[in-house]
């Protein structure tokens, strides 16, 4: 089980935050994702793996500056 | 070391009014020539028009200089200013000052935006703002004393040299064993060798003993400071609780305090960190998106990027609360302890070093080729006891470097200092020659600018190469995003009012990550918008980091997720509850918009403000070299295809570079075109008639300085 912005959601064997999206169905362009407290820019969607027990916030917009 | 003494020289006794809904309705004036201090009356119709912040202290440098004045002239004041909002214990962000003058490196009106907690005692012993002409011919420290409600100006002697070590000093001298009591604003030796000086505004970090420091960096107002011979500015006040500004509905303030509060505490951990790593957050995002300056702005990524990322700043901060002004959740102004210098004055001996953020990271890290996170907290450290802005700084020597690696400068040039990109040992040097003025360190420490006409002048280099890559604009050197490849950052930087520094429009991400501003029309509207609401921050003594630096948990389901709506309604009921002026969120904007365009109007006075100065060198905007092409070439080639209907089979890199910056140039020029139109000015970039007439500011002297220049 992995928590995404509280809520809970099946984990699998090998599972990226790409495909944690993918499961989630929600399209919004998130720029940035921690994943247990790292953060991960969009560009490492596909390769960032998500751990049994994850919690991962989504980020979705980092504005700053 | 000599003992420092301090010489009175000048006593002024006044009567602290109460701070009525976050106004003390006076400002303090000194002149340190004929050493005259006066409390002067702050009228209704200054807060109606200029709200507080800066808007009062633009008003003041207005009226105490003429278009002809010069940054060193003693006409020239330096004002400071917290604001209506400022001081406010429970709402985060509420600690900021303002700073105001003609600036050192760019001749026309510079504002500066710092932490610490002199803005906020000054207004609670009784001034909105302080505004300071004059010079004195030996080192003055001016001191208001809140709680004795008197103003003295002492003749130092025996201070030591570096910012740190005076806070130091100052605070035990005047705190009268209560150190927390007291702010000191400083520079450093730098400030007065170069024209890049910033000041340091402390306050007394309790838990850890010390005193902290923020900057005012930009546009050499430390160098006004350090020319007007001010050794210090000194003030004293003790409590502070949520009713010493008076406000007009406490209880209003206390619920939508705690909201914003709570939001911080409970949305920062799972987005930016800011509590644990400031905005070191944003060092490795800018590197994945290709958006942080590496070389002098060529690129925007490197794979040693990661080695100055979050994690590793995370394990260099203390632990601890860091809130540069009480109670700030956000509590993001992080330093490092304990930190041994290699080279200087402090070799060897373990300082205290405040920072580093983002700006300082990149400036001096990424843009100098230069992944060490060590090195770049050391040229924090030297940057702020020596009273030197770090972006310009870091801006300068990158293009001092790039010169030198491109054959423009050489050894002979530069004292026989290699200058190559990653070279830490000649960066450290160059810094250290900027504070003692000597070398070549004090030819860097005359801005990009100047550096261009002194090279070109001097050792013939070429004034057109150097016209590109030296990002400067208005006279102020680049602050850190690579702005190339966003048209919307572009006229973030190039249309800000006082140069490109961020603070005015931060674009970048939503222009190149989101995708959120695609057409002319709505980067125009952003270019509108983005400015007028930051420039709210400084009316009123807030820090924009609460705003959106944390967002809520459903931002992303608004209307307009970039604005942080919700925030924005909070920060207007947080100006109602003080002021007990009824305000929306669109009436933040309508304030913003007469401070706005009147600094607009300022700059045209001073000889400034039309479309040529809203240029900007093409390395902001496009790829200058073969080089650069060639490192993004799909991406260029595709935009010269998809975008523009280009055939680019065949064609040489040099010509698809030619081609590009036309085409780029051109739509720069046209984002003016938009902008200009959004704003409300004419094709040359000046406020019109109307305008002017429909905010309120249309008072005789704005509109001489309109029919001067034709607009009538």
């Amino acid at each position: 089980m992995v928590k995404v912005d509280g809520r809970e959601l099946a984990w699998r064997e090998g599972m990226t935050v790409a495909d944690l999206l993918g499961e989630l169905r929600d399209p919004y362009p998130y720029a940035l994702a921690r994943v247990d407290g790292r953060a991960v820019t969009r560009h490492e969607f596909d390769k960032a793996p998500v751990p049994d027990n994850a919690e991962v916030f989504l980020v979705h917009l980092v504005v700053g500056g | 070391m000599a003992t420092f003494t301090a010489r009175e020289m000048k006593r002024f006794g006044y009567e602290k009014p109460l701070i009525e809904k976050g106004y003390a309705n006076q400002t303090l004036y000194v002149n340190l020539s004929d050493r005259d201090i006066a409390v002067r009356p702050v009228t209704e119709q200054m807060k109606e028009v200029f709200v507080g912040g800066k808007g009062f202290d633009l008003w003041l440098l207005w009226q105490a200089v003429r278009g002809s004045t010069r940054w060193n002239d003693p006409e020239n004041a330096l004002c400071i200013a917290s604001g209506p909002l400022g001081g406010t214990p429970i709402y985060p962000g509420s600690g900021k000052s303002i700073v105001t003058s003609i600036s050192a490196t760019t001749g026309s009106v510079m504002d500066s935006n710092v932490g610490g907690y002199f803005g906020p005692y000054l207004k609670f012993s009784g001034f909105d703002a302080l505004a300071i002409q004059g010079k004195s011919k030996v080192p003055a420290i001016v001191f208001i004393d809140g709680i004795e409600q008197r103003v003295h100006i002492f003749e130092a002697a025996g201070l030591p040299g570096e910012a740190h070590e005076i806070s130091a000093l100052l605070t035990d001298y005047f705190g009268g064993g209560e150190p927390k009591d007291i702010s000191v604003v400083t520079t450093g030796p730098g400030a007065r060798h170069t024209l890049i000086g910033c000041l340091n505004f402390s306050w007394y970090d309790q838990a850890r003993s010390r005193s902290r420091l923020k900057q005012a960096g930009r546009g050499g107002v430390g160098t006004v400071f350090a020319d007007k011979g001010i050794a210090a500015l000194v003030v004293r006040w003790h409590t502070v609780t949520v009713s010493s500004n008076n406000p007009a509905d406490l209880s209003a303030l206390k619920k939508v305090a705690r909201l914003h509060s709570r939001d911080v505490v409970e949305q920062d951990p799972k987005q930016n960190h800011m509590s644990s790593v400031g905005t070191a957050h944003l060092v490795t995002i800018m590197n994945d998106y290709d958006l942080l300056p590496v070389r002098n702005y060529r690129y925007g990524s490197h794979p040693d990027a990661a080695a100055m990322g979050e994690d590793v700043f995370r394990g260099l901060f203390d632990k601890g609360f860091d809130g540069c002004w009480i109670g700030c959740t956000l509590s993001c102004a992080h330093g490092v302890k304990d930190f041994v210098p290699v080279s200087g004055p402090y070799k060897g001996q373990k300082v205290f070093v405040d920072g580093p953020e983002y700006e300082t990271i990149a400036g001096c890290g990424s843009n100098l080729g230069i992944f060490d996170p060590l090195f770049v907290v050391e040229m924090n450290f030297y940057c702020d006891t020596y009273g030197l802005d770090s972006i310009s700084v870091g801006t300068g020597i990158a293009f001092a470097m790039e010169c030198f690696e491109t054959g423009l400068i050489t050894t002979a040039h530069t004292g026989g200092m290699d200058l190559s990109f990653g070279n830490r040992e000649s960066a450290l040097a160059l810094l250290h020659q900027m504070a003692t003025g000597e070398g070549f360190g004090a030819v860097v420490g005359q801005g990009v600018r100047r550096m261009k006409e002194i090279f070109s002048r001097d050792y013939g280099a070429d004034l057109a190469v150097m016209s590109d890559i030296g990002m400067e604009a208005k006279g102020l050197e680049f602050s850190e995003y690579m702005s190339k490849e966003s048209l919307a950052q572009q006229g973030g930087y190039g249309l800000a009012l006082k140069g490109p520094q961020h603070d005015e429009a931060w674009l970048i991400f939503l222009d190149m990550v989101h995708n959120f501003i695609p057409t002319f029309e709505s980067k125009a509207e952003a270019l509108h918008w983005f400015p007028l609401f930051r420039t709210w921050f400084g009316l009123c003594g807030l820090c924009k980091l609460p705003w959106n630096d944390v967002t809520p948990a459903d931002n992303k389901e608004t209307p307009e997720p970039a604005k942080v709506m919700k925030h924005v309604e909070w920060y207007a009921q947080y100006f109602s509850a003080v002021t007990g002026r009824k305000a929306l969120p669109e009436d933040l904007i309508a304030m913003s918009e007469k401070v706005y365009t009147f600094q607009r109007i300022f700059s045209l006075k001073m000889g400034f403000g039309r479309r040529v100065h809203d240029t900007i060198p093409y390395r902001a905007v496009g790829p200058v070299t073969v080089d650069e092409y060639e490192s993004r070439a799909d991406r260029y080639d595709g935009q010269l295809k998809d975008i523009y209907n280009l055939d680019v089979e065949g064609k040489e890199t040099r010509e698809k570079v030619r081609i590009l910056r036309r085409l780029r140039e051109e739509r720069y020029e046209r984002l003016k075109d938009a902008v200009y139109e959004r704003r409300g000015w004419t094709e040359d970039g000046i406020p019109t008639l109307d305008t002017v007439r429909r905010l309120g500011i249309d008072f005789p002297e704005v509109l001489e300085v309109l029919k001067a220049h034709g607009v009538a």
